[in-house]
C-alpha cells in the first residue's frame, strides 16, 4: 500500500481578483522506502506540496492519504499527533531549539509525544551515533556547524521511527560537502531503516540521490522520472558519458 | 587521441604486451562502466604507433599460452609524449549529440522539442542518479582517483542538466530564429585549441546580444 | 506527566537563557508580593497588639450582660437581672483597660515593662457568689477595703510584687495607690493581665462613681441559658448586649482600613507585575515563533506549546513569590523595628510580638503571587499556543500586521470618558473603578497615538541627532503595535508612580495643615496613648482646675470620650466644651458653620461629624442621628462636619461635655489643651504647667511646637519611604523598554547589517537604537505623566468626598523626576541592545534569517 496519496491536491491563497493556485491537483504516490524528490522552479508550490502532506496546511481542494488515512479532516490535535508520530520534519534552517543540547533537541519527539525522558534520551543518543554526532550529544546548536546542526534535525525527524521523512531544502544552508553528507545520510535511511523521503531542492546533484524526481511548475507535476532500476541502460547511458568527456 | 596517448604513457613506464595494455588501461580509466574500450582497438592504435615510429616491437613473450608481442615506446614516442603532457587537452562539449538531436527536432515537426528536452533531462538524470551510486559506494581513502573522475562527470551532468533547463526557457526565442545554415567559408582541420577558445568567446560576445545558440564546432 | 516534566525543563531553560530579562521581570512580581505580604503580615501583628491592649477578655461565667456601647450604666441594670427568674447570682462590676505610664508599669531593676493592666472593680460581697477566683497567698477583698488589690500571679513576678506591697494606677486625681493584699492563681487569658480592686476603688479610680459596665451572672440549676438570657435582653432592651465588652471598635476598623489600603498597593505592585509579564510574553512568543512553530511540526500539540508558556510564567511566578514572601518578611521586620519604639511611646501599645505570618495572608500572598503572572501569560501563551507549525519554514519572521489600531483608540476614548464620568459621581468606590477603566483606556490608545507623539518628539530628537534620529522615528512609526505595548508599560508605571506622588503629598499636606489648626495650643496635657480610647486614664476636674490656676495661663480646653454606635458604626465621641474649644484649638470645617455648630451643641443634642463618619452614615448637615447611650436610643442633629489631626482616621463625633455627662456619664478629661496668656513667657508657664502634670503620671505635657515638629518629621519620613518604593514600581518599565528593544534589533538583524555593509558607522547604528528608545521613552513618560496627574486628582477628590479639606498638590517634583527617571530609563534600555546591534558582524548579520 502506499505510504502517501495525494488526490488532487489543490492549495489556492488569497481569493477572488488575487487568488494564487500555489497547487493544482497534484496526484503523487510514495511508497514504503522510496526516496522522491520535488524540484521546479522557485514559486512552482514545492514547498506547499510538503507542508500539505506534512499537515501544515489545510488543502483548498483534494486531500492527502497517509497509509490510506485521509488527514484533510484530522483535528488540529489529531494532525499534531500524526506529525509527531508519522512523520519526520527536516528544514532548511535546521530550526533546533537553541536552549537545548543536541540530545534533547533529538529527543524532543518523544519527549512531546510523552516518553520517559531516559527512554527518549537513549533513543536519540542513538540516532545521533548513526549520525556521526556520538561525541556531540551535549552540544548547543550554536556550538554546531551547518552539517551538524541539520544531522541533529535529521536524528529528531527520525526518532520517533516515523513513516515519513519530509526535508524542505535540507541543504539549503549548507556547502557541498555538508550537503551530500545530509542527503547521503537521507539515502541510506530510506535504504536501511525503509522509510519514505520526501525531499524538495533546486539541486539537480542532490536530487539525484532519490529514486524518482517529480518536477513541479506551475503547481503541477509535469514530469516524472524514475532514475533507479533499468540499470543496464543506465550503464550504458554512463559509458557514453563518461567517454565523450 | 586519448587512447593513443595514454598507450604511449603506460609504454612509458615499462614495456608490456598488448592484453596487459589494455587491462592496465581499463583500470586508469575507472573501469569498463565507464570507459569500455575493447582489446582489438588497443591492438589497432599500437599498430598506428608503430607505424609512426612512436614504439617499437621488442620481443616475444611465450609461455605456454599464445605468444604475446612486447612494445616499447622509442625517443619519438618519449618526444611525442612529452609534447602531449606539456600541452593542454582541448575540451569537446561543443561535440554534442543532444543538441542536434533538438535542433533538428525543431525543424522536423516529427517530434514536440519539449519531449526531446524531457526525455534527455531524465536520461541525465539517471546517469546522474547512478554515478552518485557508484561514488557513494566508492571508498574514499584507496578510491580517490575513481571518486574524483566520477566527481568530474557528475559536474558535467549537472552543467548540462542546467543547460537543458535554460534551453528550455529560451526554447521559443531559439524557435523564431532559422536555424543554423552552412557559411561559404572553407572547412579544414579542427581549429587549434587556443583559437577554438578564442573562437568560442567571439562567439560568445557575438551570440549574447542577440541570444542567438552557439555556432557548431566545425566537424572533420 | 512527561510532557508536563518537558514543559518545565524547557522553561528552565528559556529563562535562564535570558537571564537578565527573567531576573528584572521576576523582580517586578517579588516586590508586590514584597509589599502585599510584609505589609500583609505587619498589619495583624499591630492589631493583636492594639487588641490584646483593648479588649478584654470574657469571664467565664454563664451570664455577661454589657452596653452595647461599652460605656458605663447605673446598678438598676444590675436588679433587673437578679430579679431574672433562672439567675441564682449575679454581680455588677467596673471594668477597664489602663495603660501604665512609663514610670509604673515597671519594677526597678527589671527590663520588662507592663503597658496595660485591666482593672476590675468588684462588690467583695457578691463577686465570689459568681467568678471562682482561688488565691495562691493572702486574703480576697473584703467588704469595707479601700484601695487594696489582688493580682495574678503573672503580673506579680514580672514586677516582683508581694502581699503587702504597693502598686501605683494612674487615676482621675493622679495616681492612686494600692495594697496587694492577694496573688491570684494563673488563669489563662487573653489580652492584660487582671487585677481586681473593690468596686467603690475602681469607680473613684476612673471617676464614674455609682457606675458599672458589665454585669456577671450565674444560673440556678436546670434553668436553660437560652431562656433566661432571652428573658434578661427582653427586660433590659437592646442597648444591652449579652456578652464580653469589646472596645476599641474604631481603631480595629482603622487598622482594617490601613490593611486595605496597603493590600491596594501590593495588588497594585502585582498588576504591574503582572502587566510587564504579560508585555515581555507577547515579545517572547514573537521572538520565539521559529521555535514554536518547529515545536508544532515536530508534534507539539497546542496544549502543550500552551503549558510551555505558561510553565515559564509559574516558575517566574513561584520564584518571584518565593523570594517576596522572603523580602516581606524582612520589610515587616524592619517597619516593625522602626515603629516599635514609637508605637510604645506614642501609643503605649507594646508591639514587640514576633512576626507570625496568618495563614490568609500566606495564600493570599502566594495565589496572587503566583496567579497574577500566569494570569498575564495567559493571552501571550494563547497566541503562542496559535502559532502556526508554518512559521518554522518561514525564513524571516514577518512582522504583525498593524491591527485595527482605530477600533480600538475609539473603545480607549469610551472608557475614559466613562472614567471621567464616575469622577464626577464623587462616588469613591465608583471613581476608584474608574481610575482601572482609564488606564485601559490609556493603553487602548496609546497604539494610535504613538505616531504622532513619536513624531512630536522625533522632531526634538532630530535636533541632537540629525539622521539617526529619523530613523529611530520611523522605526517606530512602522511598528506602532509594539512600541505602544513597550510605552504603555512606562505608561503604567510612572502613572501609578505620579498618582501616588500627587496623592501623597496633597494628603500629606493636608494632615501638615490639620496638623497646625488642631493642634495650635501652645501646650497639649497628653494621655499615654494618642489613641484616646486606647484605655487613658481620664483626669478628675481638679486637674483642669489647677492648670488653670498656674499663672500665665490664657484658654484652656479639654476634650473628653465617650463610646457610642448609631446605625450599627462604631463610633467614638468626643466631648468638647463649645465655649473654650475655638479658642484653643478648633475643627476645620467642610460642612456647616463653625460658629452656629459650637453653639448648637452648647445648646441642645446636637453633633459635628468628622468626614470619615459622615461618610460611613451618609449623614449631612440637617440629619438626626440616633445615638446609642447607656440612657436609651437618643437623637442628635447634626450641624456640621469637620475634623481634627488626632483623629482624622478614626470615625468621631464632636459633642459638647455638657450632654456627653448627662448621657455617656463621662466627665473626665483625657486631653487637656492649653494656652499661655497673652504676654506671658511661655517657657515659664511650661515649667510651671510642667510641675502639675507630674501628680498626674497618666499624662504627660508636650510642647506643641515640638510635638508639631516631630509628627511633620514622622510625615516626612513617611513620605520618604513612599518615594523609595515608588521607584521600584518604575524598575518594570525599564524591563519593558530593554525588552522591546532587544527583540527590535533581534528582527532587525539583516536591516542593520544592511546599514553596515552600505556605511552606517557603529556609532550610528548606536544612536539609532539610542533615539528609538529615548523616544519610546519619551513616549511613555508623557502618557504616564498624563494618567498620573488624572489619578492623582481622582484619588485626592475621592478622598475631599470623605470630608477631608485637601488642596490638590501638583507635584511638580514627582512630575519632574518622573521626566528625569523616564528618559534616564530610556537611555539605560537601550545600552545593551545598542551595543549588541552595533558589534553584529556583518556578514553575519546579512546571513541571519
Amino acid at each position: 500500500m502506499a505510504v502517501i496519496e495525494t488526490v488532487n491536491l489543490t492549495k489556492v491563497y488569497g481569493h477572488a481578483e488575487t487568488a494564487v493556485t500555489a497547487l493544482d491537483h497534484v496526484n503523487m504516490v510514495m511508497q514504503a522506502g522510496e526516496f522522491v524528490a520535488v524540484m521546479g522552479p522557485s514559486g512552482c508550490g514545492k514547498s506547499t506540496l510538503l507542508h500539505l502532506i506534512g499537515g501544515l496546511d489545510r488543502p483548498t481542494e483534494g486531500c492527502v492519504r497517509l497509509e490510506g488515512r485521509d488527514t484533510s479532516r484530522l483535528s488540529d490535535t489529531q494532525l499534531t499527533e500524526l506529525r509527531r508520530r508519522k512523520l519526520g520534519f527536516v528544514f532548511q534552517f535546521f530550526n533546533l531549539m537553541p536552549v537545548l543540547s543536541a540530545l534533547d533537541n533529538a529527543a524532543l519527539p518523544l519527549l512531546l509525544d510523552g516518553a520517559r525522558p531516559e527512554h527518549a534520551r537513549a533513543k536519540a543518543a542513538e540516532w545521533l551515533h548513526r549520525m556521526g554526532l556520538g561525541a556531540r550529544l551535549s552540544h548547543r546548536p550554536r556550538e554546531l556547524s551547518g552539517g551538524q546542526q541539520q544531522r541533529v534535525a535529521l536524528a529528531r525527524a527520525l526518532v520517533a521511527e516515523p513513516l515519513v521523512i519530509l526535508a524542505d531544502e535540507p541543504t539549503g544552508n549548507l556547502d557541498t560537502r555538508a550537503s551530500d553528507e545530509v542527503v547521503g545520510l537521507l539515502r541510506q535511511i530510506a535504504d536501511e531503516a525503509g522509510r519514505s523521503v520526501l525531499m524538495v531542492t533546486h539541486d539537480p546533484r542532490l536530487a539525484a540521490y532519490a529514486d524518482r524526481i517529480a518536477f513541479l511548475k506551475d503547481g503541477r507535476i509535469v514530469d516524472e522520472t524514475r532514475l533507479s532500476g533499468d540499470r543496464d541502460a543506465e550503464a550504458q547511458v554512463t559509458r557514453e558519458k563518461v567517454a565523450a568527456l | 587521441m586519448s587512447v593513443r596517448n595514454a598507450l604511449l604513457g603506460l609504454l612509458a613506464q615499462r614495456p608490456r604486451h598488448g592484453y596487459e595494455l589494455h587491462a592496465a588501461f581499463v583500470a586508469l580509466a575507472g573501469g569498463q562502466e565507464l570507459w569500455d574500450v575493447k582489446p582489438a582497438q588497443v591492438y589497432t592504435t599500437l599498430a598506428r604507433l608503430a607505424d609512426a615510429g612512436l614504439v617499437t616491437q621488442e620481443g616475444v613473450e611465450k609461455e605456454g599460452g599464445p605468444e604475446k608481442r612486447i612494445y616499447a615506446i622509442t625517443s619519438a614516442g618519449q618526444e611525442e609524449l612529452t609534447a602531449w603532457l606539456n600541452a593542454g587537452v582541448p575540451s569537446e562539449h561543443q561535440r554534442d549529440e543532444s543538441y542536434i538531436k533538438l535542433m533538428l527536432s525543431l525543424s522536423l515537426d516529427m517530434v514536440d522539442p519539449y519531449h526531446v528536452i524531457r526525455v534527455q533531462r531524465n536520461a541525465l538524470f539517471r546517469e546522474l542518479h547512478r554515478i552518485t551510486g557508484q561514488r557513494q559506494r566508492a571508498d574514499p581513502r584507496v578510491e580517490l582517483a575513481t571518486i574524483l573522475l566520477l566527481d568530474k562527470a557528475v559536474m558535467h551532468l549537472e552543467a548540462d542538466l542546467r543547460w537543458l533547463d535554460m534551453v528550455e526557457s529560451r526554447l521559443e526565442d531559439v524557435r523564431r530564429q532559422p536555424l543554423p545554415q552552412p557559411e561559404p567559408r572553407p572547412r579544414g582541420r579542427p581549429p587549434r585549441r587556443r583559437e577554438t577558445i578564442e573562437q568560442t568567446r567571439e562567439a560568445a560576445r557575438a551570440a549574447e546580444p542577440e541570444g542567438r545558440a552557439l555556432p557548431v564546432g566545425a566537424g572533420r | 506527566m512527561n510532557t508536563l516534566f518537558f514543559q518545565y525543563a524547557l522553561a528552565v531553560r528559556y529563562l535562564l537563557g535570558r537571564k537578565l530579562r527573567t531576573g528584572l521581570t521576576t523582580l517586578a512580581i517579588v516586590f508586590g508580593v514584597t509589599v502585599f505580604f510584609g505589609l500583609g503580615m505587619l498589619t495583624p501583628a499591630m492589631s493583636e497588639a492594639f487588641r490584646q491592649n483593648l479588649i478584654m477578655s470574657a469571664g467565664e461565667v454563664d451570664l455577661t450582660v454589657t452596653h452595647v456601647t461599652g460605656g458605663s450604666f447605673g446598678a438598676a441594670a444590675l436588679d433587673v437581672v437578679r430579679r431574672t427568674d433562672g439567675v441564682a447570682h449575679a454581680t455588677g462590676m467596673l471594668r477597664r483597660n489602663i495603660l501604665l505610664p512609663a514610670g509604673l508599669g515597671r519594677a526597678s531593676g527589671t527590663k520588662q515593662e507592663v503597658t496595660a493592666v485591666g482593672v476590675v472593680g468588684l462588690d467583695p460581697a457578691t463577686a465570689r457568689t459568681v467568678r471562682s477566683l482561688s488565691l495562691t497567698t493572702g486574703r480576697f477583698l473584703s467588704d469595707d477595703d479601700t484601695s487594696t488589690m489582688v493580682i495574678p500571679v503573672g503580673l506579680a513576678s514580672k514586677l516582683a510584687l508581694g502581699v503587702g506591697d504597693t502598686f501605683a494606677l494612674p487615676s482621675s486625681s493622679g495616681t492612686a495607690a494600692f495594697k496587694v493584699v492577694g496573688i491570684l492563681s494563673a488563669r489563662p487569658a487573653a489580652g492584660v493581665e487582671e487585677v481586681c480592686v473593690p468596686l467603690s476603688s475602681a469607680q473613684a479610680l476612673i471617676n464614674q462613681p455609682g457606675q458599672i459596665n458589665v454585669v456577671e451572672a450565674l444560673l440556678a440549676p436546670g434553668a436553660r441559658r437560652d431562656s433566661v438570657a432571652a428573658a434578661v435582653q427582653a427586660r433590659l432592651g437592646d442597648g444591652f448586649r449579652l456578652g464580653g465588652l469589646e472596645a476599641g471598635g474604631e481603631v480595629q476598623a482603622a487598622i482594617k482600613f490601613g490593611q486595605t489600603f496597603y493590600g491596594l498597593f501590593g495588588l497594585m505592585a502585582l498588576l504591574t507585575g503582572a502587566f510587564i509579564i504579560h508585555n515581555t510574553f507577547r515579545s517572547v512568543v514573537v521572538e520565539r515563533r521559529h521555535d514554536l512553530g518547529m515545536l508544532r511540526a515536530v508534534g507539539a500539540s497546542r496544549r502543550t506549546v500552551l503549558g510551555l508558556t505558561l510553565a515559564e510564567a509559574l516558575t517566574q511566578g513561584v520564584a518571584g513569590t518565593a523570594l517576596g514572601l522572603a523580602a516581606g518578611y524582612v520589610l515587616a521586620a524592619l517597619i516593625m523595628a522602626a515603629v516599635t519604639p514609637l508605637a510604645r511611646d506614642y501609643l503605649r501599645v507594646d508591639i514587640g510580638r514576633p512576626l507570625v505570618p496568618t495563614v490568609p495572608n500566606v495564600v493570599a500572598s502566594v495565589v496572587l503571587g503566583v496567579g497574577i503572572p500566569v494570569a498575564g501569560a495567559l493571552l501571550p501563551a494563547f497566541s503562542a499556543a496559535r502559532v502556526s507549525p508554518l512559521e518554522a519554514l518561514r525564513p524571516a519572521a514577518d512582522s504583525s500586521a498593524t491591527r485595527a489600531a482605530g477600533r480600538r483608540a475609539l473603545a480607549g476614548v469610551a472608557l475614559i470618558v466613562v472614567a471621567a464620568l464616575t469622577l464626577v459621581s464623587g462616588q469613591f468606590a465608583l471613581s476608584s473603578l474608574g481610575t482601572a477603566l482609564f488606564l485601559v483606556g490609556l493603553i487602548l490608545i496609546a497604539p494610535a497615538a504613538v505616531r504622532p507623539i513619536a513624531s512630536t518628539f522625533g522632531r526634538l530628537l532630530g535636533l541632537l541627532l540629525a539622521q539617526e534620529g529619523q530613523i529611530a522615528q520611523g522605526n517606530l512609526a512602522r511598528e506602532p503595535g509594539r512600541a505602544a505595548i513597550t510605552a504603555s508599560t512606562m505608561m503604567v508605571g510612572l502613572a501609578i508612580a505620579i498618582a501616588l506622588l500627587g496623592t501623597l503629598s496633597s494628603v500629606l499636606g493636608g494632615y501638615r495643615g490639620y496638623l497646625d489648626r488642631s493642634l495650635g495650643a501652645h501646650f497639649l496635657v497628653m494621655p499615654s496613648s494618642l489613641v484616646l480610647s486606647g484605655g487613658n486614664v481620664g483626669a478628675g476636674p481638679d486637674l483642669a482646675q489647677r492648670l488653670r490656676e498656674t499663672p500665665g495661663v490664657g484658654a484652656l480646653t479639654t476634650l473628653r470620650l465617650a463610646s457610642s454606635e448609631a446605625q450599627g458604626i462604631q463610633l467614638q465621641l468626643i466631648g468638647i466644651d463649645p465655649g473654650s474649644y475655638p479658642l484653643v484649638s478648633g475643627l476645620t470645617f467642610s460642612q456647616g458653620d463653625p460658629a452656629q455648630a459650637y453653639a448648637a451643641i452648647g445648646r441642645e443634642r446636637a453633633i459635628i461629624l468628622n468626614g470619615i463618619l459622615a461618610t460611613q452614615l451618609r449623614a449631612k448637615v440637617g440629619d438626626v442621628l440616633t445615638l446609642r447611650t447607656p440612657e436609651g436610643d437618643l437623637p442628635y442633629q447634626v450641624v456640621g462636619v469637620g475634623l481634627d489631626y488626632l483623629n482624622s482616621k478614626l470615625t468621631t463625633g464632636y459633642i459638647s461635655q455638657a450632654y456627653l455627662a448627662n448621657d455617656f456619664h463621662e466627665t473626665s478629661d483625657v486631653l487637656l489643651m492649653v494656652n499661655a496668656a497673652p504676654g506671658a513667657n511661655v517657657a515659664a508657664v511650661g515649667g510651671a504647667l510642667e510641675r502639675v502634670v507630674r501628680d498626674y503620671p497618666a499624662f504627660s505635657l508636650l510642647d506643641s511646637e515640638s510635638f508639631r515638629a516631630s509628627q511633620a518629621e514622622m510625615l516626612a519620613n513617611f513620605q520618604r519611604a513612599s518615594y523609595a518604593l515608588l521607584l521600584a514600581i518604575a524598575i518594570p518599565g525599564l524591563v519593558a523598554m530593554v525588552n522591546t528593544l532587544a527583540i527590535n534589533v533581534v528582527e532587525r538583524t539583516r536591516e542593520i547589517g544592511t546599514l553596515r555593509a552600505v556605511g552606517t558607522t557603529r556609532r550610528q547604528v548606536q544612536r539609532m537604537i539610542l533615539g528609538e528608545s529615548v523616544l519610546l521613552a519619551a513616549t511613555g513618560t508623557a502618557f504616564g505623566i498624563l494618567a498620573g496627574l488624572w489619578l492623582s486628582y481622582v484619588f485626592v477628590a475621592g478622598m475631599r468626598a470623605t470630608g477631608f479639606i485637601l488642596a490638590y498638590d501638583f507635584p511638580w517634583a514627582g512630575v519632574l523626576a518622573c521626566v528625569a527617571v523616564g528618559l534616564l530609563i530610556g537611555v539605560l534600555a537601550a545600552m545593551l541592545p545598542a551595543r549588541q546591534a552595533a558589534q553584529l558582524p556583518i556578514v553575519a548579520a546579512l546571513r541571519y534569517e
